[in-house]
């Protein structure tokens, strides 16, 4: 049980992580492409990001099962926590300056957020396929 | 196949172990089937008890302490609470699908995920029910996938 849940924030890890580099690598090519990045630092900076917003997760925690009306307020609030979080952080590495650069900062964690969401909906497509073949099969079984 | 069985007095819970190389084969299914179809549990409308077979229970569900059984069009109050209902349906095709609900696999026509990270359970009596991410491996273990 220790184990699945290592591998499973692992996975959501390097997941965000790789979520983050991608989101990073556009906003550079599109609005600052002779950039050079201290790539040690960097790196390091993004690995913190990504913990940052693996713990914000922690919205999510519920006693009971969360009702679905639930489960989009607290997205919201995550959304807004993440925000909150990191556009400061951000501003404070350097990594945007400026009105309109802090807008398009905001849309970037957006977009990581709806990419992270949509990973998250096609691994669980892909389970809920081989479910349904299993039990397809099964019924199959029993009526031969 | 060695096949054993031994008769024990009435002092004694009866008991089925089965000894397999793959827990997902038909023959095991067909032996765990049988076994469960013989355990039952008393379900009330109002006044009026009734003896369930677990095979008929399509989910167990806990709401504000109280505990409900769901058949295909009926619904029944139950005395035990999750944990006890989870004790008497080990082995057959009742699992934990939520944290206050234990549901039949048996009973599922297909699954389908949703945006909230859940599967959505859609049953053969065309009721939806929630099965949480976090119990979907013991579906998958189940059903052998």
């Amino acid at each position: 049980m220790l184990m699945k849940n290592i591998t499973l924030w692992v996975r959501r890890y390097v997941t965000v992580y790789g979520i983050i580099m991608l989101c990073t690598f556009f906003m550079c090519l599109l609005f600052n492409p002779s950039s050079e990045l201290p790539v040690v630092s960097f790196f390091g900076r993004i690995m913190v990001f990504t913990l940052i917003a693996l713990l914000s997760l922690a919205v999510y925690y519920s006693k009971d099962e969360l009702t679905v009306k639930a489960w989009w307020v607290r997205t919201v609030l995550h959304l807004l926590l993440l925000e909150a979080v990191l556009l400061p952080l951000a501003h404070s590495w350097g990594f945007w300056h400026g009105g309109t650069d802090s807008l398009v900062y905001a849309g970037f964690i957006l977009l990581a957020k709806a990419l992270w969401h949509l990973v998250d909906y096609s691994l669980n497509a892909k389970t809920a396929a081989q479910i349904n073949e299993r039990i397809r099969k099964n019924r199959l079984e029993k009526r031969n | 196949m060695r096949v054993t069985v031994e008769q024990i007095d009435r002092t004694r819970e009866e008991e089925l172990i089965v000894r397999c190389y793959d827990p997902s084969a038909a023959w095991v299914s067909s032996v765990t089937e049988a076994a469960s179809d013989h355990r039952t549990i008393c379900g009330w409308q109002e006044d009026t008890m009734h003896r369930l077979r677990l095979t008929e229970i399509f989910y167990f569900e806990v709401v504000d302490d109280r505990s409900f059984l769901y058949t295909q069009a009926a619904v029944f109050e139950a005395k035990e609470k999750l944990y006890e209902f989870e004790r008497l349906c080990a082995g057959s095709a009742l699992f934990r699908c939520s944290k206050s609900m234990i549901l039949n696999a048996e009973k599922i026509d297909y699954v389908r995920p949703s945006l909230s990270g859940r599967f959505e359970a859609v049953l053969s009596n065309g009721e939806k029910v929630v099965v949480s991410r976090k119990y979907v491996a013991d579906l998958k273990r189940m059903l052998g996938v």
